[in-house]
């Protein structure tokens, strides 16, 4: 681990740290303040730990000068986006500094003859996808979060979103980046061409929540918009129904573009903040698009259309226009947001199952809520099997919190025992360093430490994340 | 060299059964690029795996992992080889999840047996390498091989979502999981898709699948010029259309896959195209994309049915391994939008010397793959400065030339991979991490790994 109590010792150093990043970045560009400080060090999970600095960065250069101060200081530090990570994974835990990539916001170049752009990573998901819109192109990953998420956070999270279902998750669309390494070196992986002869780094550094070092530039797939979509809304009286449609549709042989499921409590939430003309008596509705050739999709439409009803849909209503569909998107977007409104505070799991285990899990994560007494609403990614229960509570509340934490807990027991994962798409980060152990061997684990370090030897990028806590990542001495 | 060959032959024969480990002339069939083995074995289980890599590691006994003999010419010539780890033996569907589209299978089992057993179920895996029939599972990952339908559907590392992996002290570890959004810790699957054995052995892997289309057909056209075959995958790429696959061929593919593609004597550059889907949307484009040939001044254009299609996409999958023994084929790797200018680089090489040979192109996914025969006894030299000349062009535009097979003579005046790039410091602490007394695969991969 990196030597900490000699970065405490050292507190006259932090002004000395302040002061080299200032070198590097302007003087206007560095935080050290107590006010700036806090701002920086909490995102979208429940935890919080100041960083001892805070450096905006506009260039590859930049970065690599930040990076070797932390070096020459031995200070950790923590690349940041929008800030909307579900698993504090740009909380700062051992302080450090926090680079702030959110002014490295430009798209730099549109290939359309191959099929690549090359962007930076402070642009916003939406914001990229709306450059591309206008040129008949689209951006397929597409997380709820995606007006705030920058694509530099969807790089370290490999982030997914309603359309990963079809399409895949963050991984499958960004082939190339340059790298900062946690030493300062500059690396390219991947890039426009396929296929770059040795190991997949840009694979494997997709997902590894800032540990592996700062990415500065993306190299992602862009696709053409498709021809037509046609998006429904299926309503349920019943979620057992709602969930046996999901594997029901795919057994026909069919890959809708999106599958999600929204309850009555998350419905109620949505309504409340947003109209968006979701039923408030029914129990769950799926949200429901095919997308490609427009040759079939008045027949795919009618397929799903048969197959909810055969399933129990009280009613299939199909969006008759852009603003109708839009409207349907609000809802589930916004989400999480309205869920805020029942309570201060939520905790979301994040665990994923075999999409034929829905129906099992939903019913076992009722009983969790009876058992916890803890109101639990769930909005969903139900083809790729992702639940997100959130479990409501209020944080001034710390005999509730324990609650929830347990529950949380057992429901990430529940997704591993049915052959499911921990996290789908928000990451380990802080949160469920304790539940890796749940779906990995020591062994498994030594193996991903091993990645680490050939990356970081020091343990300086985002350190404190991931593994569980016994692990050591820096070698000793 | 192994110190005492006899003894670690004692001790693997305990492990696995006598029979199954091979000495002398029966080893030397392993040979890798003339390098021949002390020892061949050939464990019966993932466990047997694990417990030879360890006997070997204890014995300090370098380890080659043979998947299949038809990929196992990738890779500069291996530095020392001691024991080749053969997976023949490892040929269980551990299990096929149907409902939930995947399948997870032992690293033996061949491509072509998978998909089979998939199909009872109308369900696929969309990988097409060369070979189908003779490469597995297991020379597929460690190799990172694909085919013309990565258009449509992506390579490998689209499609694992599980490896079971035997380090070489073997410890046995997992990778990912079964289910399609994964991110517990990070995505280790990556870094063994093509590591070619370099970090571990991948025994088992987990694919997704996808439900097989209802139908295909496939569109071939002839033309005259390359510059016309480049305006219509120009115009398909810019257009709603989604085919799987875009092949763009040299007149002496064109002309030695002729019978195949229902265009005997066709004299000219050839594209073909796959579509899969629905009746409505491969009618649709199938007739959209005879438009488009037509209006590319195509001079025959062909349609052929579901069951055509696939021997010819077999036939065109395969013309470069058809090339007799002696053959080189180099991929060339390049952004999409440049792809038919490296098709052209490379005919007009070929041109020149009058080699005989075959080219083919993933119009729509930046790789040209050239295959060359090279006659006995005949002067490398020409073909090794081309091959240097393509490459350069490549590595100028990012991109890169692997060699996949070529004689060994040539092998040794030419790397495999071509240059390392800027990060090859992380590749390099990768493999001392995994493999510090570097006993698997050694000197076969890029910068000497």
């Amino acid at each position: 681990m990196p030597d900490l109590s000699a970065l405490e010792a050292k507190s006259t150093s932090k002004v000395e740290l302040s002061a080299d990043l200032r070198q590097v970045v302007g003087k206007d560009n560095v935080l050290d303040s107590g006010v700036n400080l806090a701002l920086y060090g909490y995102d979208a999970y429940l935890e919080e730990r100041r960083p001892d600095a805070v450096a905006f960065v506009h260039s590859t250069e930049e970065v690599v000068g930040v990076v070797k101060v932390c070096n020459k200081w031995g200070a950790p530090f923590v690349a940041r986006g929008g800030g909307t990570n579900l698993s504090g994974g740009t909380v700062p835990v051992k302080g450090g500094v926090v680079i702030e990539m959110i002014r490295m916001n430009k798209v730099l170049e549109v290939d359309r003859a191959s099929l690549r752009a090359r962007v930076q990573p402070g642009v916003f998901n939406l914001e990229f996808g709306n450059a591309l819109a206008p040129l008949g192109y689209q951006y397929l990953p597409d997380p709820a979060s995606q007006k705030a998420a920058t694509l530099g956070g969807n790089v370290a999270e490999n982030s997914g979103g309603p359309h990963c279902f079809k399409y895949g998750v963050t991984t499958n669309h960004v082939l190339g980046m340059t790298v900062v390494l946690p030493d300062g070196e500059v690396a390219r992986l991947g890039g426009k061409a396929p296929d770059t002869p040795g190991y997949d780094l840009t694979g494997v550094f997709v997902g590894s929540e800032g540990t592996f070092g700062i990415c500065t530039e993306i190299v992602a797939k862009i696709v053409r918009l498709p021809e037509g979509v046609k998006t429904l809304l299926a309503i349920y009286d019943s979620i057992e129904e709602g969930s046996e449609t999901v594997s029901a549709i795919v057994a026909a042989g069919m890959i809708p573009a999106t599958l999600e499921m929204m309850d009555q409590l998350v419905i109620e939430a949505v309504e409340a903040s947003i109209k968006c003309g979701f039923p408030l008596d029914c129990a769950t509705v799926l949200i429901i698009e095919v997308d490609g050739l427009k040759d079939d999709l008045e027949l795919q439409a009618q397929a799903i259309t048969d197959i909810c009803k055969k399933h129990g849909a009280r009613e299939v209503r199909v969006a008759k226009n852009d603003a109708e569909r839009a409207a349907l998107w609000a809802g589930r977007r916004g989400a999480f947001g309205a869920v805020a409104r029942i309570t201060p505070s939520y905790l979301v799991c994040d665990g994923t199952v075999p999409r034929t285990a829905l129906p099992a899990v939903l019913r076992k994560v009722a009983e969790v809520s009876k058992k916890y007494d803890l109101k639990i609403p769930n909005v969903f990614h139900a083809g790729d099997g992702n639940l997100h229960p959130l479990i409501l509570f209020d944080w001034r509340n710390s005999e509730q919190k324990a609650r929830v934490m347990k529950a949380g807990m057992e429901i990430l027991e529940l997704c591993v025992q049915m052959g499911g994962t921990i996290s789908g798409e928000h990451g380990v980060g802080i949160e469920k360093m304790d539940a890796m152990r749940l779906c990995f061997t020591e062994e498994d684990i030594e193996a991903q430490v091993k990645v680490k370090r050939a990356f970081d030897p020091k343990d300086l990028s985002n350190p404190g994340k991931i593994f569980p806590v016994a692990q050591e990542v820096a070698h000793a001495g | 060299m192994l110190a005492d060959p006899s003894s670690l032959a004692q001790k693997l024969s305990a492990l696995v059964g006598e029979e199954y480990v091979l000495t002398g002339p029966a080893a030397a069939r392993f040979a890798v690029d003339a390098v021949v083995p002390a020892l061949a074995v050939r464990p019966g289980s993932q466990q047997e795996v694990a417990s030879v890599a360890a006997a070997c590691s204890a014995a300090g006994a370098s380890m080659l992992q043979w998947t299949d003999g038809a990929l196992i010419g990738l890779g500069n010539p291996p530095s020392r080889l001691d024991v080749v780890v053969c997976l023949d033996r490892l040929t269980r569907i551990v299990e096929f999840d149907d409902a939930n589209l995947n399948v997870s299978v032992e690293a033996g089992v061949p491509l072509d047996a998978l998909q089979a057993v998939l199909s009872a179920k109308h369900e696929f895996l969309p990988l097409d390498p060369a070979q189908s029939d003779q490469v597995t599972v297991g020379g597929l990952v460690q190799t990172n091989a694909s085919g013309p339908r990565r258009l449509l559907y992506g390579s490998l590392r689209d499609w694992v979502l599980g490896l079971r992996v035997v380090l070489p002290g073997g410890e046995r570890i997992r990778c990912g999981g079964k289910v399609i959004k994964n991110v517990s810790g990070y995505d280790m699957n990556k870094i063994f898709i093509g590591n070619l054995g370099t970090l571990g052995i991948v025994t088992e892997a987990t694919f997704k699948l996808l439900p097989a289309p209802a139908t295909r057909a496939t569109v071939v056209g002839v033309f005259a010029q390359l510059s016309e075959v480049g305006a219509v995958v120009g115009r398909t790429l810019e257009s709603f259309l989604l085919p799987e696959a875009l092949e763009a061929l040299d007149p002496q593919a064109l002309a030695s896959l002729g019978p195949a593609l229902g265009l005997n004597g066709a004299a000219g550059y050839g594209l073909a195209v796959s579509m899969a889907g629905s009746r409505e949307t491969v009618e649709r484009q199938v007739r959209d994309f005879a438009a488009l040939f037509g209006e590319g001044k195509a001079l025959k254009v062909e349609t052929l049915g579901a069951e055509r299609a696939d021997a010819a996409w077999r036939a065109i999958r395969d013309v470069h391994a058809k090339l007799p023994m002696g053959r080189v084929i180099a991929k060339i790797a390049i952004p999409i939008g440049k792809t038919l200018d490296l098709l052209s680089a490379a005919e007009g090489l070929m041109r020149r010397h009058e080699w005989r040979g075959a080219i083919t192109a993933h119009a729509g996914s930046g790789i040209v793959r050239a295959g060359i025969e090279v006659g006995a006894g005949s002067d490398l030299e020409p073909l090794r400065e081309a091959i240097l000349s393509l490459r350069r062009e490549a590595e100028a535009l990012d991109g890169s030339l692997v060699l996949e097979v070529a004689p060994l003579s040539l092998k040794r005046s030419l790397d495999t991979w071509g240059k390392v790039r800027e990060g090859f410091s992380v590749m390099r602490r990768l493999k001392a991490e995994f493999d510090p007394r570097a006993l698997l695969t050694q000197g076969r991969f890029l910068g000497g790994i």
